[in-house]
């Protein structure tokens, strides 16, 4: 009952939040100067076309009822056309989802594979032992080269050398899995290491803060084996930060990851509202930023409950 | 005291207690200095077109080779350093002071004041700061200023968030309240009771949001969303090394690592400054 | 049989960075088998880190300069890690101050002791519930640490550190964090359970007034060493040590009416190194020049030990005062 409660504070949280999020998107591209019918035409436009299209999208009204107007249309999942392409614009990025999910799924296995054990081994290590030293390297490693940087060495690398990876020639994994991987195992890699290297550092610090924790101590006392403590008791109370800066991770990539897609050609849906930008075809980019939105919130959300499961004084306090 | 008299022995006295964050803050300060003074430097002319071959490779005249103007790329690089360091520093020094303003306000004035300033750092926080990129050069165009606007709202919910809730415990310690029954204005309590206290978090969150508005900054230029050409930063001049990697992999490759270092050096000041106000020493499990 | 806790000597040190402070200047210590003895003393006076010390539960700063201490006749600074670790689950259990934080707030009460009594059935887990006196064991059982009352959490780490009957209990301010009006209660279901199984108790407190209500000896901890140890009646009744006797008239509960309480002047010693002289000397008023200059070693005076140049004078002061009453 008491989770129930917590669930659905954490569930009207979160629509607000998106609340919010939608009147951002609409809120940049409503005021920007030219207007909405600049973006949608181009500034070159006919005074003619400009008054249809003012009439199609109800520009003539007040702000907040075009707002109505406009989330209306999205909950109906109409979040406009492609200018290009003249096909609504959710269908393109449904079309491509699986792609960036295959993306993001791929790098957040690989950064979990290297980030946890790592992190947990540094938190764990006595102070001053050379495994925090490591983890210290690899932490500011990865997460101080920016994934194009990665990405352009790895592109380099491979170009002269292919070891089996390729890059771009992209294809689903559907039609042709083996060359979906060697397609994928590059961008993934390059996305990965931001990740592991943010998961060892919070692990690290998650643990390290669990271990002066009295009741660590209270459990050396009762003569408990490190490995023993470690399972038991580190790793729930060690959690919470770890799974927040994981859901975070994921919420990214998940929104597209614009770069690395854009990098190694892959087709995902941040490439999609990239060359939506550059074909001005500002719709995609619109929704491509609010999906974005949406699917992180809802992520967080999960997050949230997931949270009161590991700590139970959560459910209890309602605090998030 | 002896940070100034004697820079070289606190320098040494770091390096044995913790090389990784002396190398660290050797590398942010060389950076630093070349991207303020570095073009008074006699390492020739960053604009100057024809100054050598075309896309030539490294040699004694041009460190970094010439690119396909044939420019010689090592002054375009400390160009590039400067305009990535100056534009992030910009952003995060801006966003800092109104993040922490806010977050200061929301935590000790609580109720519906906190509720607003949390949800708009939630709101802010659920963009990928690449798509609020794309949003924002959608709206007012590629350039600096829309670089400049995408680093604070992609740093704006670090520093309110942290600053909201360290307000938040300190707000009902015991010199707090003992100043608000002596009759302080809330705005002296927030001032000099609250800000002094809050600074080392600050401190931290400013190193870690420096990066990483590095990182945002380089990507948008890569990207072609940030600075335009003919201006240069670390991210422009990787978009346009990349365009030559295969027969010029020397322009990409250097400016990315000068990049990685410069962000690699201020992460690992950060990590030290981090580890110097809160200390964690955990149990030996033995 | 050898006694079943002997510290000899023991100096540990806390090495923070270029600051070096002693914790235990040399301290003694016999703790006998089943009996119960109070280390009392400010914070600071180095009880704690005594008390930690028997399982070899510093911190990592601590180093161990010289002495030893033994557990069953086995020096737990010579002793592997394996063997350490048997020695804590078999012999000691330790009882902390706050059992709030003692307690792992992510797991149900029940599962914790049954973890403790090395992965016991329900039915065990019950019944050592209801010997510390728990009432409805099962609602306990099914609790996380955050739904106890702190009497109650208290207990539940009481029943963990007796699950597998040590020969030790070693008990760090076991009722500072509880209400006042239940602190009798779980001092004395600890002194009950202690006899029963006829274990040894060691109380770290710095409330000599429980300590006397519960222990069968005591002793008093300065600058890091017991400077007076002996059973409870004789040293809170006469103290030989000043020390001892400052403690005394600055705790508040055995006051009679009118009568004032006497703040110990000045503020305990951080001690850098080994103290070669009285290291209470600058806050007594008994002190003479020898003070100073001579560490006191403790030496038995009627029935205690005691580590004070002038204890036979403090006692024979004691005795004038009493003869000069009316």
């Amino acid at each position: 009952m008491r989770f129930f409660l917590y669930a659905l504070s954490t569930l009207a949280s979160g629509l607000v939040t998106l609340f919010g999020a939608a009147a951002l998107v609409f809120a940049s591209l409503r005021f920007v100067p030219g207007g909405y019918a600049d973006i949608l035409l181009g500034p070159f436009a006919t005074p003619a076309a400009r008054e249809a299209i003012g009439r199609r999208y109800g520009l003539d009204e007040p702000l907040f009822v075009q707002f109505l107007h406009w989330i209306v249309a999205m909950l109906h999942g109409d979040f406009g056309v492609s200018m290009v392409t003249r096909r609504p614009v959710i269908d393109e990025f449904l079309r491509r989802a699986p792609v960036t999910l295959e993306l993001a799924v791929l790098a957040l296995t690989m950064a979990l594979a290297v980030g946890l054990p790592l992190g947990v081994a540094a938190g764990v290590a006595p102070v001053k032992a050379k495994r925090t030293l490591l983890a210290r390297l690899v932490g500011a490693f990865g997460a101080s080269v920016p994934d194009f940087v990665l990405g352009t060495i790895l592109i380099f690398v491979f170009s002269v050398w292919s070891l089996w990876l390729k890059i771009g020639g992209f294809a689903p994994f559907s039609e042709d899995p083996i060359l979906n991987l060697r397609t994928m195992l590059l961008p993934a890699m390059t996305l990965a290491v931001f990740g592991a290297a943010l998961i060892v550092r919070t692990t690290r610090d998650a643990v390290l803060r669990v271990m002066t924790e009295p009741y660590i101590t209270a459990a050396v006392a009762r003569g408990a084996a490190p490995w023993e403590i470690v399972r038991r008791h580190v790793l729930r109370n060690a959690a919470i930060p770890v799974v927040t800066v994981v859901t975070t991770y994921f919420g990214f990539l998940l929104g597209g990851a614009v770069v690395v897609e854009v990098l190694f050609s892959i087709p995902g849906v941040g490439l999609y509202a990239y060359n939506g930008l550059g074909n001005r075809d500002y719709a995609i980019v619109q929704a491509g930023a609010l999906l974005a939105a949406c699917v992180f919130i809802t992520i967080n959300m999960l997050a949230d409950m997931l949270y009161a499961v590991i700590d139970p004084r959560l459910a209890a306090s309602g605090a998030r | 005291m002896n940070l100034i008299l004697r820079p070289h022995r606190a320098w040494f006295s770091l390096w044995r207690r913790d090389s990784l964050s002396a190398i660290g803050l050797t590398t942010l300060v060389v950076l630093v200095l070349l991207g303020l003074f570095g073009h008074y430097l006699p390492i020739g002319d960053a604009t100057r077109i024809a100054a050598g071959p075309r896309l030539a490779p490294p040699s004694w005249r041009f460190p970094f080779g010439t690119d396909e103007l044939g420019r010689s790329f090592l002054p375009r690089v400390v160009l590039g350093i400067r305009a990535t360091f100056l534009l992030s520093a910009l952003a995060v020094a801006m966003t800092a002071c109104l993040g922490t303003l806010l977050g200061m306000v929301a935590g000790y004035f609580r109720g519906a004041t906190d509720q607003i300033v949390a949800r708009v750092a939630d709101v802010l926080f659920s963009f990928p700061a690449l798509l609020i990129g794309l949003l924002i050069a959608a709206a007012a165009g590629p350039g600096e200023t829309s670089a400049v606007a995408v680093i604070a709202v992609a740093a704006l919910p670090l520093f309110v968030r942290v600053v909201r809730s360290v307000t938040l415990t300190l707000s009902g310690r015991g010199f707090i309240v003992a100043a608000e029954v002596a009759g302080a204005s809330p705005l002296r309590i927030m001032g000099v009771h609250i800000l002094p206290n809050i600074a080392g978090a600050v401190v931290v969150q400013l190193t870690y949001a420096l990066s990483i508005g590095m990182i945002i900054e380089s990507a948008l230029s890569f990207l072609g969303l940030g600075v335009q050409p003919p201006d240069a930063s670390l991210g422009s001049l990787l978009r346009q090394g990349s365009a030559y990697l295969t027969f010029a992999p020397w322009l990409a490759l250097s400016s990315g690592l000068v990049l990685s270092a410069a962000i690699m050096s201020v992460n690992l000041v950060g990590d030290a400054v981090r580890d110097a106000l809160e200390p964690l020493q955990g149990r030996s499990l033995t | 049989m050898s006694a079943l806790i002997e510290a000899r000597g023991l100096t540990i040190a806390y090495a923070a960075r270029e600051r070096h402070a002693v914790a235990l200047d040399a301290a003694d210590l016999t703790v006998e088998r089943d009996e119960s003895l109070a280390l009392v003393g400010e914070s600071g006076s180095g009880k704690t880190t005594l008390g930690m010390a028997i399982g070899r539960l510093l911190p990592p700063e601590a180093r161990r300069e010289s002495g030893d201490l033994l557990v069953d006749g086995h020096s737990v600074f010579v002793a592997g890690d394996e063997e350490l670790r048997a020695l804590r689950r078999d012999k000691l259990g330790f009882v902390f101050q706050n059992p709030m934080t003692a307690l792992d707030p992510t797991m149900r009460a029940g599962r914790q002791v049954a973890l403790a009594l090395g992965g016991a059935n329900a039915e065990t887990v019950r019944e050592l519930l209801a010997r510390v006196e728990l009432p409805d064991p099962d609602r306990v059982m099914r609790s996380f640490p955050h739904q106890l009352s702190g009497g109650m959490a208290q207990r539940v780490v009481i029943a963990m550190a007796i699950a597998r009957k040590p020969l030790a209990l070693i008990a760090d301010e076991p009722t500072a964090s509880l209400d006042a009006s239940v602190r009798d209660r779980v001092m004395e279901t600890l002194g009950r359970l202690r006899a029963e199984t006829r274990a040894s108790l060691v109380i770290l407190s710095h409330d000599l007034r429980m300590v006397a209500r519960h222990a069968g000896r005591v002793a008093v901890m300065y600058g890091g060493r017991p400077v007076e140890t002996g059973p409870v009646e004789r040293v809170l009744k006469q103290p030989a040590h000043p020390y001892t006797r400052a403690l005394l008239r600055a705790g508040a509960g055995g006051e009679k009416p009118g009568e004032r309480l006497e703040p110990i002047a000045g503020s305990p010693p951080v001690l850098a190194a080994r103290a070669e002289s009285c290291a209470f000397a600058p806050r007594c008023p008994m002190r003479q020049a020898v003070c100073s200059q001579n560490r006191p070693e403790p030496r038995a005076v009627e029935g205690r030990l005691v580590a004070c140049h002038f204890a036979e004078a403090m006692l024979a002061e004691r005795h004038a005062v009493e003869e000069t009453k009316p």
